[in-house]
């Protein structure tokens, strides 16, 4: 594997893939629900931003704004250098929910993705089952969804945002139902195909360590109405392991995250 | 298998089976001792005897009756989930006609036989005509709920992978509207059916439903019954063939997944 990518050393401002100026949502009419207010967040390319928060702090549709499938209220999403009015496709997302059909097999679910798309069927399965294959679920492929339990399920959702190597991944809290050795071995593989494949990833989590392990930045959001409480880098090197989380500077990062989602 | 599986099956089948012979043997035995006259209720002994006379005739009759039934109940299938198509995706005609279909649903329909023979004369036409708007509505109205109830969260799947309204429907609302649309396909075939019956009953020369009219008019309560096994028998074949249909295509769904299980077990 080859890590040059240690850090990704771009000059700030030159080469962002996301940039969220003056974000603000509210849902419903009148004294309806301020989900975010005035959202700023800039992404570069290639970086690994982890979003941490209380639930109902807006996540959710922070991601789906910037996906271009929700209309902010105010504010603007660039990415890659063009204002987000319809839904991005250059985009691999895992939602919140894993949105898997009954009607589709396991791998049908992450061929999903390419038959949408119009993708090489046979070169795509390839792939998928090779996806299915890293997380541990190569022999459900051809099971139906609800035979899967909700952790299978989520990792077969990982497959198919992976598929089709977007340049961006936006995931929704995509392991919550997961154990910790799974999550563990899964963080691994994620960190692995992302550094294999240079994308940016931005990833809603609940918990601080996996946000830790896995990011370049964790942004901290506040309670409702969301904004950005904190923005802490995370200066470790990478590949990074499993053994890091027992180092001290891993334990100063938790605790400072802990301590800006207190506040 | 289980011993205890194999004799649940057996019951499953033993069972109905020993409430039938019980029946009829009581219903040969009233007619031989007779609790009732032949033209009131004719021995199942003298119904049999009769079906196998009339066969070839019936048969006859029962290819009209299923040509008319089967022509309606599947105009009514592709015109039914067609407009409901149309109505979920273009709103000008969502708006224009839908108020129409609801009114037009609240005639009821069998009431607009005599007019239809007017109109169409005594042929295949306005049997086929009234099996088919019997039963087209039911299908429309389940389709048109399962290609609306998509939750958003799969609409936004779909979108962010580019796809348009015609890979949307095809991937997603198809899909899912399809075990409602069985369902309603179920009630169709037997509104297609009371449908062409009747449409004879209004004016045919060929058909069952002619046939229970003609019988009728002579008081032949064996043919009557003659043809009522016949159209009893068709009912039974077309529901099973759907079901057939829907266990091959919506084996998928909730309501298939409890037998597919037990099937295994
Ligand atoms: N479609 C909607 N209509 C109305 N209100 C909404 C809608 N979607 C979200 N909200 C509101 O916006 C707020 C933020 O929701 P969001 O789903 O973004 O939270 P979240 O941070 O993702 O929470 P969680 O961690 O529980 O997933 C919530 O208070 C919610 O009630
Ligand atoms: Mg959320």
């Amino acid at each position: 594997m080859t890590v040059q990518r240690e850090s990704a050393p771009t000059p700030a401002g030159t080469d962002n893939q996301i940039e969220v100026k003056g974000l603000n949502k509210r849902f419903g009419a009148g004294d309806g629900v301020v989900a975010l207010e005035n959202v700023d967040l800039t992404v570069r390319r290639g970086e690994f931003v982890a979003i941490l928060g209380p639930s109902g702090c807006g996540k959710s549709t922070l991601l789906m704004i910037t996906a271009g499938l929700t209309p902010p209220s105010s504010g603007s999403v660039v990415v890659d250098g063009k204002k987000v009015t319809r839904p991005l496709t250059e985009v691999g997302i895992v939602f919140q929910r894993d949105l898997l059909f009954d009607w589709r097999t396991v791998l049908g679910n992450v061929m999903l993705q390419a038959d949408i798309r119009g993708l090489d069927r046979n070169a795509s399965r390839e792939k998928a089952l090779q996806l299915l294959e890293t997380v541990g679920l190569r022999g459900f492929a051809d099971r139906r969804p609800w035979e899967l339990s909700g952790g299978m399920r989520q990792r077969v959702a990982l497959c198919r945002a992976l598929l089709h190597d977007a340049s961006l991944l936006l995931l929704d809290e995509p392991f919550g139902a997961l154990d910790a050795i799974t999550r563990d071995q899964i963080n691994l593989d994620l960190q692995k195909i992302w550094l294999a494949t240079g994308c940016t990833a931005v990833m809603v989590t609940h918990s601080i360590s996996e946000a830790i392990f896995l990011a370049d930045r964790v942004v901290v959001m506040s309670p409702r109405p969301g904004r950005i409480a904190q923005d802490v880098t995370i200066d470790l090197p990478r590949p990074r392991t499993v053994e890091m989380r027992d180092t001290p500077r891993f334990a100063a990062y938790q605790a400072t995250l802990r301590d800006a989602i207190m506040h | 298998m289980t011993t205890r599986s194999a004799m649940r099956q057996l019951t499953d089948i033993a069972y109905p089976a020993l409430v039938f012979i019980v029946s009829i043997v009581v219903w040969e035995f009233g007619a031989r001792a007779g609790w009732f006259p032949p033209y009131v209720l004719p021995a199942p002994s003298s119904i049999v005897a009769r079906i196998g006379d009339t066969a070839d005739l019936m048969l006859h009759h029962a290819v009209v009756t299923s040509f008319e039934i089967i022509l309606g109940f599947v105009l009514a299938v592709i015109i039914g989930v067609a407009l409901a198509a149309m109505i979920v995706f273009v709103r000008t005609i969502d708006k224009a006609f839908y108020p129409w279909l609801v009114v037009v649903q609240v005639i009821p329909k069998v009431a607009l036989g005599p007019l239809l023979v007017v109109w169409l004369g005594f042929g295949f036409l306005p049997k086929v005509l009234l099996a088919f708007l019997l039963s087209f509505f039911p299908v429309m109205i389940s389709a048109m709920v399962g290609l609306r109830s998509i939750d958003n969260d799969s609409m936004f799947l779909l979108r962010s992978m580019g796809a348009d309204p015609i890979k949307i429907f095809r991937h997603l609302q198809l899909p899912s509207a399809l075990p409602g649309i069985f369902g309603s396909m179920k009630v169709a075939i037997t509104l297609a059916t009371v449908g062409a019956i009747v449409g004879e009953f209004i004016g045919a020369n060929e058909g069952l439903g002619y046939v229970l009219v003609t019988a009728n008019g002579v008081l032949d309560t064996t043919l009557i019954f003659v043809a009522l096994t016949w159209i009893s028998v068709l009912a039974l074949v077309f529901y099973g063939a759907i079901a057939m249909l829907e266990n091959m295509s919506v084996h998928w769904h909730v309501s298939h997944r409890s037998r597919a299980a037990q099937a295994l077990a």
